[in-house]
């Protein structure tokens, strides 16, 4: 087993260079000039080739590539053009609020999706059955941006009830204030979650939902079920701890590969919720041409995503006892 | 599952009270604002977050009124000795945040620093003029010009940063220290700038305690957070649907004015095709302003009609572009030779169609309606029109600026003198003169009227060169971009608005 987690870590490696080789091709073949967009409209050319130098944005491409891996392998990712700090330093400020979003979104995805493919299996063909499938068609077909809106001019709009935009004091600290006696610091924080987490989770959940759903109908048939029933379990029993957990399996891959939709769905849900996450600083770094910038953060989610696969394919040999791996 | 459900019953009541709470704090203003600044250092803003941000975090040696007028701020006054002497006279004891002293050898530094190639500071151009700055004694500047230049004071507006902190190694990017009427207390990267009072301002105390700049890049969610009461203000840009919704709203205050900013096309003279006024001309016409302006970006735009803005002193209403008349474009285009020949619908020419490229970037959806309306009245009048629509970067760098454009509608903002529209612009080779447009007459009223030092003489310059304007056609203002805010009428204070979209008149200050 530790083998095989160290084998996967070193993986990564590669496939970090490869992506770091990919993005750096992509950012050569889109046109835009990072100089040009930082100075402004009201630049001179003369002005913009002086910061391309400053730069180094004249180098040649191969000088620059080489220059970001050496760099890189003393764990520095260069600086941002535009905010002048560390990339480093910028995606460790952000990369909690995202990672905090995608948790809270895959937790509220796995409930939603994981109940409402339950109950639609076990009721197949009834309203409920019918109408969580709605939900799910719903769910898949609604941009996130669009459902981030609507639920926006609901829930904060018109009924006032939660903060349209932002984010409150960040979980971690939030549960020690909780502790500590100031338990509205947490509720805060709750309130500020569950519209962009709800928006982000919608699509996630649906497509769980469907698969449990398919997966349970199936499980539901097998003899070992029958056979349950026939031992004279009651129905819940046999639902959540037989069936469910043998109809889970398939689901479980695609909740690791929804963990990586859901960072790429931050993007859009935290520019529409202000949400301080690495999403939002995507969209601007993407915007600007903030060539450092985009190429730490590309990284930082491609090693994100790895890691949640490497942390997947463990869970599998958790709850499947006839996967082993070595 | 009941259990569950009250449990998140008791979550969302206790959210409701906090949220009902946090906005009843009088003193607290918040601010949405579309972008997050780059920068909170005067000299290196770019955006216009960073130009309001550090004008209320810095203060300049003048400040500009809403009406453009230069008033004394860090400086008490000034004087002229001769066109290329400007002589400042700070106030006394002024202080930065921090408590240390403002001095002219601050004023020295912050504009040797901007002067200072290697800086790259964007508004340098603006400055260029200044052939040396220098202190008097600690509360005198003496500005020395290389040739008269009128509107410099209308860019002494620029904040003064302390030269003991940023030689001490300071960052004033990240960790600004001005003499402004507010000081920084927390900036969350693209989330929020927290601001309080400053308690070693010069000048009145501002009536808000804490100023919170929200920054919300989707407009209709910027418009649904202040609906909801999240934020206290908020102004341009915003989506025309939205302003008609919240301007019918009565919990709500607001301001509409004429903005400082134009939407324009820049047509590229070096290219064949429009090397003619006369066909530049022709397309103008097939331009329907009124349609743009009050279908598209219904009625929060004026119709423009000419290169000086109507807020301007120099404006004139006596000179305007030509209107929208296809018939008279139709006729132009036959005195060019360009007809129907083959009956295809399109005008041709030796055998060639009439084709031409319009152009814009993806960023502001009415700019794209906007072009692919024009695109539609101009194949309308046997004109194969195409478009090509790119994000700014690559429709900025690679495009326009590159003068590989035919037609191209964009935009200038902060027009706070005439001569920000059209010297670097206009001028024969000036360095944003993206269309290669060149006219000694025209380079000689730009000078004149940068150079003329009664207001007089310099709306005389401007008239001129608008009036020539109007028919070469080097630049087609299609519209002089309006400006609005709106305010929750719960605020205890009245609010100001300024055309710049400055916030002084936001917080409690008379701007």
């Amino acid at each position: 087993m530790l083998a095989y987690i160290v084998r996967r870590l070193l993986l990564l490696i590669p496939m970090a260079a490869g992506m770091v080789i990919v993005t750096f091709g992509l950012l050569l073949l889109i046109p835009g000039d990072p100089a040009s967009v930082l100075l402004g409209q009201e630049a001179s050319p003369e002005a913009i080739q002086n910061l391309r130098n400053a730069l180094g944005l004249n180098d040649p491409w191969y000088i620059r590539l080489g220059a970001y891996f050496a760099h890189l392998l003393q764990g520095d990712m260069g600086r941002s053009i535009f905010q002048n700090q560390a990339v480093s330093e910028i995606i460790a400020g952000r990369l909690g609020a995202t990672v905090e979003l995608a948790v809270v979104a895959l937790i509220l995805a796995c409930l939603i999706g994981v109940t409402l493919g339950v109950i639609a299996a076990t009721r197949q063909g009834s309203i409920i059955d019918t109408a969580a499938m709605v939900f799910a068609q719903l769910g898949v077909s609604m941009p996130v941006y669009w459902l981030g809106l609507l639920l926006m001019l609901l829930f904060a709009v018109t009924l006032g009830w939660l903060p349209s935009i932002g984010r409150g004091v960040p979980f971690p600290k939030a549960f020690l204030a909780a502790f500590s006696g100031r338990p509205g610091v947490l509720l805060d924080s709750f309130s500020h979650i569950l519209l962009p987490a709800f928006a982000l989770a919608a699509n996630s959940a649906a497509i769980i939902s469907r698969l449990v759903r398919t997966a349970m109908l199936e499980v539901l048939r097998e003899d070992f079920v029958r056979t349950a029933y026939a031992k004279g379990l009651r129905r819940k029993r046999v639902i959540v701890r037989h069936a469910l957990r043998n109809a889970l399996l398939p689901v479980l891959s695609v909740i690791g590969l929804r963990f990586g939709a859901l960072l790429g769905g931050a993007v859009l849900t935290e520019s529409i919720f202000a949400w301080p996450g690495l999403g939002q600083l995507t969209i601007t770094a993407i915007s600007q041409r903030d060539l450092p910038l985009i190429q730490g953060i590309v990284l930082t989610f491609a090693i994100i995503f790895a890691l949640v696969n490497l942390v997947v394919d463990l869970l599998y040999a958790v709850v499947d006892p006839r996967i082993r791996l070595g | 599952m009941s259990k569950a459900l009250s449990v998140t019953a008791a979550f969302l009541l206790a959210g409701l009270s906090f949220t009902a709470l946090s906005t009843a704090e009088a003193a607290t203003v918040t601010i949405g604002t579309d972008v997050d600044a780059g920068t909170l250092d005067p000299r290196l803003a770019r955006d216009t977050t960073a130009y309001r941000a550090t004008d209320l975090l810095y203060s300049g040696l003048v400040h500009l009124t809403p009406s453009l007028e230069a008033k004394p701020d860090l400086a008490a006054s000034w004087e002229t000795p001769n066109p290329t002497t400007w002589i400042f006279k700070l106030r006394p004891n002024l202080k930065f945040s921090d408590g240390s002293p403002l001095t002219a050898a601050d004023v020295v530094f912050t504009f040797t620093t901007i002067l200072n190639k290697d800086f790259n500071a964007p508004m340098r151009a603006l400055y260029t003029p200044i052939s040396a700055v220098e202190a008097v004694d600690p509360q005198t500047v003496k500005f020395t010009l290389s040739a008269p230049y009128a509107p410099l004071l209308s860019y002494l507006d620029i904040g003064i940063v302390s030269k003991a902190l940023v030689e001490g190694g300071a960052d004033m990017a990240l960790k600004p220290v001005g003499a402004g009427p507010l000081k920084l207390s927390s900036w969350t990267r693209g989330s929020a700038i927290e601001m309080e009072i400053n308690p070693n301002y010069w000048g009145e105390k501002p009536k808000a305690d804490k100023v919170s700049l929200k920054i919300i890049g989707d407009g209709s969610a910027r418009a649904q957070a202040f609906e909801a009461g999240d934020l206290d203000i908020i102004q341009s840009p915003l989506a025309p649907q939205d302003v008609k919704r919240l301007a019918a709203d009565k919990r709500f205050g607001n301001v509409v004015q004429a903005g400082l900013g134009v939407t324009y096309i820049n047509f590229n003279v070096k290219d064949p095709l429009l090397a003619s006024p006369k066909m530049r001309k022709a397309f103008s016409m097939l331009i329907d302003q009124k349609t743009i302006v009050e279908d598209i970006f219904q009625g929060v735009d004026e119709v423009a009609s000419s290169v000086i803005l109507p807020s301007s002193w120099a404006y004139s209403k006596d000179i305007k572009q030509p209107g929208f008349d296809v018939e008279g474009a139709k006729a132009l285009f036959k005195e060019e030779g360009w007809s129907d020949t083959n009956g295809d619908g399109i005008l041709d020419k030796g055998g060639k169609p009439l084709t031409v490229t319009l152009s814009t970037h993806s960023e502001d959806s009415n700019r794209v309606q906007s072009i692919e309306f024009m695109q539609a009245t101009f194949q309308a009048a046997g004109v194969d029109a195409k478009t090509q629509i790119t994000d700014w970067p690559s429709f900025s760098t690679n495009y326009v600026q590159k003068s590989q454009h035919q037609i191209a509608l964009l935009g200038w903002l902060n027009i706070v003198d005439p001569d920000r529209l059209l010297f670097g612009q206009l001028s024969t080779g000036g360095p944003t003169n993206w269309g290669g447009y060149s006219n000694p007459a025209v380079d000689e009223t730009l000078k004149q009227g940068r150079s003329a030092t009664t207001q007089a003489d310099r709306t005389k310059a401007y008239q001129t060169a608008a009036k020539i304007l109007a028919d070469d056609l080097p630049y087609y203002i299609v519209s002089d971009q309006g400006y609005q805010l709106f305010y929750s009428k719960k605020l205890p204070f009245e609010v100001q608005a300024t055309s710049r979209g400055n916030m002084r008149g936001m917080i409690g200050l008379k701007d």
